[in-house]
């Protein structure tokens, strides 16, 4: 929606433990200002894909209204948040002769490597989500833009963002059963990423975790660029899983115990240090030994960098991450997971801080990703404008508001 | 692709996915904003079909029947003038007088800024506003000024006229005031009208004479009533206005002093010399001088040597004046 003070646009983040709606009013392109915030308990999500499509609607829906409420404004158009075990990526990579005489590269070089590079086809029923450019080559040497430099070969590499269609239908049918469009997907790991590292940190190199209560969606930056994505369909809800099942209470009361006592490292050394249950001398409460907590939550933490290190391979290297581990998400308050990641990783890493200019009700980690969305819209939107501009006549005014 | 292909799909986006939801599937919360989408979709198209519609008709009239657009313009004849004039003693067929409409002219057809200028030509209306009342009526809210003095002058022929001065210093002829409400009004002396462009200059100093005249009125209307002229001549050189009244043919007020305490210390002294004197008793009263408790000289019409005596001790304290001033002023008399 164009309004007189700016674009208007939502940011929506469907998750496995609450669905986080922004309206944010973009004016001239580049400044952000957030004027209304809708927060729901998540229903009919599970690790980060809608498995009840009338339970995850009324609770996205009812986000949204409140956004909307809260702003004053109606949404037309939404920026929405993706994640999932089923979200994928691969790097592909084209190489083309540079055709001119005088080996001066063009505009055509570049759109053929392009167009190569992204030509590689994705197994039936996936869909693109993003394809994140790499620095080109020119004859082995990176450039950031080739046009009119001089060379024999051009290399270009792309990190393609896929996921199974259906389920990202789903993702989008449910904003869609607001009456919205979702004018761009973007990839939660990168949302979070765009948010938490500055331009610096990724040229350094950086590794942002950003552990929900589903999913665990990370980022590899390297030399500016993005490296890797994935996600892990595990995260903070398996801690509450396991401490449900090693301690042997309920579900409820293993996500209490994880939010009062819960460790990713292992700090105490008294085995009899203990900790009521419940804590408030009702029948069935007792005693647990802190050590066991922190045993069983550790053990999962590090299970999850494992699988991170493991799915990222040789691409991850502590010699090329100079900026650390950057840990982000819900669960990022778990005391002590910065230590259990530069345990794990072999690296220096902290907590993710976002920016100076987000207020100080939406610093928590767990609105990282749905900020990103925007973080990350507004740069790309700097990085690459849009090739062509957009319909603004009476006609598509009308097809817009029947729409 | 067709189904159970094993074949891959070379450039399948998101994008692709469509977005449409049937109504179905759509909450409550969704079905309401498509409503609204749609109401509010065919209200735009609503008022961009009438628009166009109008604007298709007044050119298609334009261009076939200019007759009907300027008819049209020109809307209703005035049927009614509606005067609104709270206070005020000027009413409707003054008003019409003034206006000078034409027969049948319109509505639309009228000027208000040349018929406001012509109720304004006259002095006693002080501001007019005239609003169109469709379909046929003009609507006049008016509001008077009021006299504070009468004056005179001569008019072209050498006729003596009779004029009213405002609170604001414009003169003008009055229409409408009752002859009592006239006849109670002192006359304005020493100053000369001067006319420029056909009207009066207005006469500067007004508010002074007004503030003592408005005290008077309401503080001693037993004084007020004798008075018959306020003449302004000292009032630019010494700041002074002088009265004539039955009372005295001669009284002072200076306009840099409380007009209630002298008006009270002239009731005294009429008093006082009334009980003590037989008519015609005083002749000159100048209050502008000590002020409050100091010395009133006063000139007596006449008195032999003896009842000027019984006057001096006769004389009472002032009730309205302080008892240190009180008895200054039995000795001053």
């Amino acid at each position: 929606m164009i309004s007189n003070r700016g674009r208007i646009v939502g940011a929506v983040e469907i998750g496995t433990g609450k669905i986080s709606v922004l309206v944010g009013e973009i004016a001239r392109g580049r400044a952000l200002n957030i004027i209304g915030v809708g927060l729901a308990q998540s229903h009919g999500v599970m690790k980060g894909e809608v498995v009840d499509y009338k339970a995850a609607c009324e609770a996205t829906h009812h986000a949204l209204e409140m956004a909307e409420k809260k702003a004053g404004v109606r949404l037309d158009e939404v920026w929405l948040a993706q994640t999932g075990a089923h979200v994928d990526g691969f790097a592909n990579e084209a190489s083309v002769n540079v055709q001119s005489a005088d080996n001066t590269v063009t505009l055509l070089d570049i759109e053929r490597v392009c167009g190569l590079a992204q030509q590689k086809e994705l197994p039936a029923g996936r869909s693109r989500i993003h394809a994140i450019r790499r620095p080109f080559r020119l004859d082995g040497r990176a450039v950031n833009d080739p046009e009119h430099l001089t060379g024999s070969r051009l290399d270009v590499g792309y990190w393609m963002v896929h996921g199974q269609e259906s389920k990202i239908s789903d993702n989008i049918h449910v904003v869609g059963g607001y009456h919205l469009e979702v004018r761009e997907l973007v990839l939660s790991s990168l949302a979070s990423g765009s948010l938490m590292t500055s331009a610096d940190e990724r040229n350094q190199g950086a590794l942002v975790l950003d552990i929900g209560r589903g999913v665990t969606d990370y980022i590899l930056y390297r030399d500016g660029h993005v490296a890797a994505t994935g996600v892990l369909a595990v995260g903070g809800d398996h801690l509450t899983n396991d401490l449900s099942i090693g301690l042997r209470v309920t579900p409820t009361q293993a996500e209490m115990l994880k939010l009062r006592h819960g460790r990713a490292t292992v700090q105490t050394k008294d085995k009899t240090d203990k900790v009521w249950l419940n804590g408030d001398m009702s029948f069935g409460d007792r005693q647990i030994p802190r050590h066991a907590i922190e045993a069983i939550a550790s053990a999962r933490v590090q299970e999850i960098f494992e699988i991170v290190m493991k799915q990222l391979g040789p691409r991850f290297s502590p010699a090329h991450c100079g900026a650390g581990v950057v840990l982000t998400g819900g669960t990022a308050k778990l005391p002590g997971l910065d230590e259990a990641a530069s345990r794990a990783f072999g690296l220096p890493a902290r907590r993710g801080e976002p920016p100076s200019w987000v207020k100080e009700d939406l610093r928590d980690p767990m609105f990282s990703t749905v900020l990103g969305i925007y973080q990350f819209g507004l740069r790309a939107a700097h990085d690459h404008p849009a090739p062509a501009r957009r319909k603004t006549g009476l006609l598509s005014g009308l097809s817009k508001i029947f729409s | 692709m067709s189904e159970g292909s094993q074949s891959l799909d070379m450039d399948r986006s998101w994008r692709d996915i469509r977005q449409d939801v049937s109504s179905r599937a759509m909450s409550a919360r969704g079905r309401q904003r498509q409503l609204m989408g749609w109401f509010n979709g065919c209200l735009l198209c609503a008022v961009i079909g009438t628009a166009a519609w109008g604007i298709y008709t007044v050119v298609h009239t334009w261009e076939t029947d200019r007759a009907a657009v300027a008819s049209a313009v020109r809307s209703e004849p005035v049927r009614h003038v509606t005067l609104r004039n709270p206070g005020g003693v000027l009413d409707e067929a003054w008003v019409r007088t003034q206006l000078a409409l034409p027969r049948n002219a319109t509505l639309m057809g009228l000027d208000l800024e040349v018929l406001r200028s012509r109720l304004l030509a006259n002095g006693q209306v002080r501001n007019v506003t005239l609003i169109r009342e469709f379909p046929d009526r003009l609507a006049v809210n008016l509001e008077e000024r009021t006299p504070v003095v009468r004056a005179q002058a001569l008019d072209a022929a050498g006729n003596s006229i009779h004029l009213l001065v405002a609170r604001d210093g414009v003169i003008y002829e009055g229409h409408g005031y009752e002859a009592k409400l006239l006849a109670g009004l002192p006359w304005l002396a020493g100053v000369t009208l001067q006319r420029s462009g056909g009207r009066f200059v207005p006469v500067p100093g007004m508010e002074t004479v007004n503030a003592l005249l408005t005290a008077a009125q309401l503080q001693a209307p037993h004084l007020y009533s004798k008075w018959i002229s306020v003449s302004i001549e000292r009032l630019a050189s010494h700041g002074e206005l002088v009265v004539s009244s039955q009372d005295a043919a001669e009284i002072i007020f200076s306009g840099r002093l409380e007009f209630l305490v002298q008006l009270a210390q002239l009731d005294y002294i009429i008093d006082t010399t009334r009980a003590a004197l037989p008519e015609p008793g005083l002749a000159f009263v100048n209050l502008a001088l000590g002020g409050p408790g100091g010395q009133v000289p006063i000139r007596l019409a006449a008195g032999t040597p003896e009842e000027l005596a019984r006057l001096a001790e006769d004389a009472e304290p002032n009730p309205l004046l302080p008892s240190k001033f009180q008895r200054k002023n039995q000795r001053d008399l």
